[in-house]
């Protein structure tokens, strides 16, 4: 997995699995240092998620929420997207097309 | 049929009458008696065409009886077979709503939700236990992190240890040199040795027992990034994969319950008609009496004619004898038959003399259209 900090949050890429744990951690708690409300990922170059990335993501959105912020995931595709209507996401973030 | 055929053979053509004519006579009488006996020619081919028709209705008749028994009786299995097949159809309507579990038929939208439901709930707890995999990887990493701090603490505290060990027997050098003065002090740089010592010894316990958890969190670690690593994704695509699946039996299931409706549908009305032909043969017993009915008067007919032609020869003695029937006429008459064996039989009874079997019991092959020819074919 990839990032790429941006202006509104940061642009995830490539395959996000259980090895990336330790660079995710640190981008979150990077991220958590930021002041603004809510927080975007951009999952649109993103082609797989599996388990452990899915509980990550829950992770970091207890995070984001105990911060009192917001944690919004955006454009997620192909494998990806399924993977967040099996599991209903959508009921859990923010997530936007 | 046979009023077709009455009509035709109303329709011949009018042909001379079916006797010599004699000679003719330059008085009435003559001429008379000439008319008389073409009259008589008539009357008696007539009397042969009516006993003929007669026969052929009798044998018809009952043909139509024995058939018409064969085919109720046909139809009548076809109707038990149509009612048992209406049963079978019905049957299925119950295997198409659903699948029997211990008694109880379960629909199959039912059985679709129940999964549904199922893989939710194992896909809600694959996630949660993703989640706290993760969560307690991050713990482990944040413990790990402590007693790597605690383990340089404790080669700080050796190091320090050694040092103290290393004063105390420098004083004890030092105290020696002092002589008696420095007895007091040699007393406390022995106190501070064993002091250092016992450091040493509770710093050594300490990094053995550090070493421990450190080993154990290293091993729980492992332990749990095996765990953390099993990639639960496909079994939550699975999910995904049995809800088309679900899906698609469950459309299976609504086509079937249509086609078994119209299956039942269609069964009845076959059913309806099958009784309706059963029925509408019962009626041929109707059709039979009126045959009787025609016999009987094509009889009654015939003994009329053959009593006026009794007195009418009682009366003029010149019509006596027999008359020659006008083979040519008839000949023209049963050209226009189709049927070769009923002309055949026409053939024998007009023109051979032969009598007509009056008898209903005549076999049914003898009746029926012959294989051969496009015509008794239909």
């Amino acid at each position: 997995m990839e990032f790429r900090f941006g202006n509104d949050g940061v642009q995830i890429s490539g395959e996000f699995t259980f090895t990336d744990h330790a660079s995710f951690k640190s981008m979150i708690d990077r991220l958590l240092l930021d002041g603004s409300s809510s927080v975007t990922m951009d999952l649109g170059q993103l082609q797989f998620i599996d388990s452990a990335g899915l509980g990550m993501l829950l992770l970091a959105r207890d995070a984001f929420g105990k911060a009192d912020r917001k944690l919004v995931l955006r454009a997620p595709s192909g494998q990806v997207k399924r993977m967040f209507g099996l599991t209903k996401f959508d009921t859990l973030f923010s997530v936007e097309d | 049929m046979f009023g077709m055929r009455q009509r035709k053979i109303a329709d011949l053509p009018v042909e001379e009458p079916a006797v010599a004519m004699p000679t003719p006579a330059s008085d009435g009488s003559a001429q008379q008696t000439a008319l008389l006996q073409r009259w008589m020619a008539l009357a008696n081919m007539q009397q042969r065409v009516i006993e003929t028709l007669m026969s052929e209705i009798s044998q018809t008749s009952a043909f139509v009886e024995t058939e018409a028994d064969a085919l109720s009786g046909r139809f009548q299995r076809l109707a038990l077979s149509a009612e048992q097949q209406t049963a079978r159809v019905e049957s299925l309507t119950h295997l198409a709503v659903g699948i029997e579990v211990e008694g109880e038929t379960v629909p199959i939208d039912r059985i679709a939700s129940l999964l549904e439901g199922t893989l939710g709930d194992v896909v809600e707890k694959i996630l949660m236990l993703s989640k706290d995999s993760m969560s307690m990887v991050y713990a482990l990493n944040e413990l790990n992190t402590n007693v790597v701090r605690v383990d340089s603490c404790m080669k700080q505290l050796s190091g320090i240890n050694k040092t103290t060990n290393m004063l105390a027997l420098n004083a004890r050098i030092e105290a020696e040199r002092a002589g008696v003065a420095g007895a007091a002090f040699r007393v406390v740089a022995q106190e501070v040795r064993e002091l250092s010592k016992a450091t040493s010894e509770l710093s050594v316990s300490m990094q053995n027992e550090l070493n421990a958890v450190t080993n154990g969190i290293a091993s729980g670690r492992d332990t749990l990034q095996r765990v953390a690593t099993i990639d639960m994704s496909q079994n939550i695509l699975a999910k995904d994969r049995l809800e088309v699946l679900l899906a698609a039996l469950m459309r299976r299931s609504e086509n079937l319950n249509g086609i078994v409706a119209d299956a039942v549908r269609e069964a009845g009305v076959i059913s309806a008609d099958v009784e309706s032909m059963v029925t509408g043969i019962q009626f041929q017993d109707r059709t039979k009496q009126r045959l009787e009915h025609v016999v009987d008067t094509l009889d009654v007919i015939n003994q009329a004619t053959n009593e006026l032609k009794t007195s009418t020869a009682g009366q003029v003695p010149e019509l006596a004898g027999e008359i020659a029937p006008d083979v040519e006429w008839v000949k023209a008459l049963l050209d226009r038959f189709k049927l070769s064996d009923m002309r055949a039989r026409f053939v024998a009874q007009l023109l051979d003399g032969q009598s007509p079997d009056m008898s209903p019991d005549l076999q049914p092959e003898q009746l029926a259209p012959s294989s051969s020819g496009s015509v008794e074919l239909f």
